[in-house]
């Protein structure tokens, strides 16, 4: 026990006098799914995934003092994430090159994927788009982050990230043949 | 909001909470049938990269932390952590042991196979990269090992090691595999175990400054980097003994 003369109700207890280790640990059970699931979407590789996953949870807890607010805890999480698996991949491009290459059913299979052939042609879709437009849209649909989270991880204004999420799903809809966008005018391509 | 707006708004934020869009869902039929299928589409293609985690990450991710503040408080706690602490760096600068000169990097480079050197630069850029080992009790680092190995590779198990005194799944260069270290009289040896295919047969060389054995095992290979002929002849025998296969 501290000598803290007014200490908080349990309900309320600020994140900030969380325990360390109790807030790794909420880290781990709130988030890990979410994040292994888009990790193993951008690794491409079960083994890197879990790799980068591991040492992204590592960093984490290194400078988990920086973390205030449960709230900002997913963003910041995946923030530290994005940053592994850019160092990472960097250095094992070479390694896992032909990553790109990757979607043949067989690969789905193994990588634990829906193998039915609508499942298959969404995420075909998806791998085609430009990467300006994927990623938002990945954060948004793979990741639950909000325009104005995705603004502030990719370091662009919100208006930008409205406008490559509306060009990423209208590309996606016309890979996937359904019915043709409406004409928006200037903004379309 | 007009539908020409409304269907802008459904293609980048269909879940918007915006009071105009909201409103205006509720009163076109059409907009909300239109950005219906902008969801689904939404919930189909998260649907479609859906994996099962790995039963055994959560349990690693705790894990590694505790690891990482043990090192952490060991490194604090110790007076001389030289001595706590099996330094890989420093058996870099090892001398080679005559025996092994034969066949070492520079003499006979050619000599070591492709797939031999590839086990070997991995678990040595491993061992570059993570210089530092912690040292456990041997309950600690033979119960760990054997919960690694349930995720690793099922069928491969360990018999209790009284020197074991570290593992962990380690990525070693283009390979991951189980990483730990034996204490012997000569120092720490480190050694791999790596599924994939098997080599075609044992071979001993000096490798980088260590006097390295890759050995085929069933279902991989097992790699053991040592300072001295003598302990890496103590590991393997320890290895011969403890390691087998449960199928
Ligand atoms: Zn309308
Ligand atoms: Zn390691």
């Amino acid at each position: 026990m501290t000598d803290l003369s007014n200490e908080p109700d349990e309900e309320q207890v600020n994140y900030t006098m969380m325990d360390k280790k109790r807030k790794y640990a909420l880290l781990i059970e709130a988030h890990s799914k979410d994040l292994y699931k888009y990790a193993l979407w951008l690794c491409k590789d079960k083994h890197m995934a879990e790799d980068v996953m591991q040492e992204a949870f590592l960093r984490a807890w290194k400078s988990l003092d920086s973390l205030r607010e449960a709230k900002a805890a997913k963003g910041w999480l995946f923030t530290i994430f994005r940053r592994e698996h850019a160092r990472q991949f960097e250095r094992k491009q070479f390694q896992y090159k032909d990553v790109e290459s990757m979607d043949t059913i067989e690969d789905s299979h193994h990588m634990g994927y829906d193998d039915r052939p609508e499942a298959f042609a969404l995420r075909n879709a998806l791998k085609r788009l430009p990467q300006d437009y994927r990623e938002p849209l990945e954060m948004q649909v793979l990741g639950g982050f909000s325009c104005d989270e995705i603004a502030n991880i990719l370091d662009i204004s919100s208006s930008a990230v409205m406008t490559r999420l509306f060009r990423a799903r209208k590309k996606m809809r016309q890979i996937l043949g359904h019915e043709s966008a409406p004409q928006l005018g200037v903004v379309g391509e | 909001m007009n539908c020409l707006d409304f269907k802008r708004l459904a293609l980048s934020d269909p879940n918007s909470r915006e009071h105009s869009f909201v409103e205006h869902s509720g009163s076109c039929p059409d907009c909300l049938k239109y950005v219906g299928g902008v969801r689904q589409m939404d919930a189909d293609l998260s649907n479609s990269v859906e994996v099962e985690m790995p039963s055994d990450l959560m349990a690693r991710l705790q894990l590694n932390q505790e690891l990482t503040e043990e090192a952490e408080t060991l490194a604090m706690t110790v007076a001389n952590p030289m001595k706590r602490y099996a330094m890989a760096a420093s058996l870099a600068l090892a001398l080679f042991v005559a025996g092994f000169m034969a066949s070492n990097q520079f003499g006979a480079a050619n000599s070591i196979g492709e797939d031999y050197e590839a086990l070997l630069s991995g678990v040595v850029e491993h061992m570059n990269e993570q210089p530092i080992t912690p040292v456990w009790s041997a309950q600690k680092a033979n119960s760990n090992a054997n919960t690694l190995l349930a995720s690793y590779d099922p069928d491969m198990k360990l018999k209790f090691l009284s020197n074991l005194q570290f593992s962990r799944v380690c990525p070693m260069g283009q390979y991951k595999g189980l990483h730990a270290s034996l204490e012997t009289a000569d120092g720490q040896v480190t050694f791999a175990y790596i599924k994939g295919e098997s080599v075609g047969e044992l071979l001993d060389a000096g490798y980088e400054g260590y006097v390295s054995r890759v050995k085929p095992v069933r279902g991989g290979n097992l790699i053991i980097m040592s300072r001295t002929n003598k302990s890496l002849e103590e590991a393997d025998s320890q290895l011969e003994k403890a390691m087998y296969w449960d199928i």
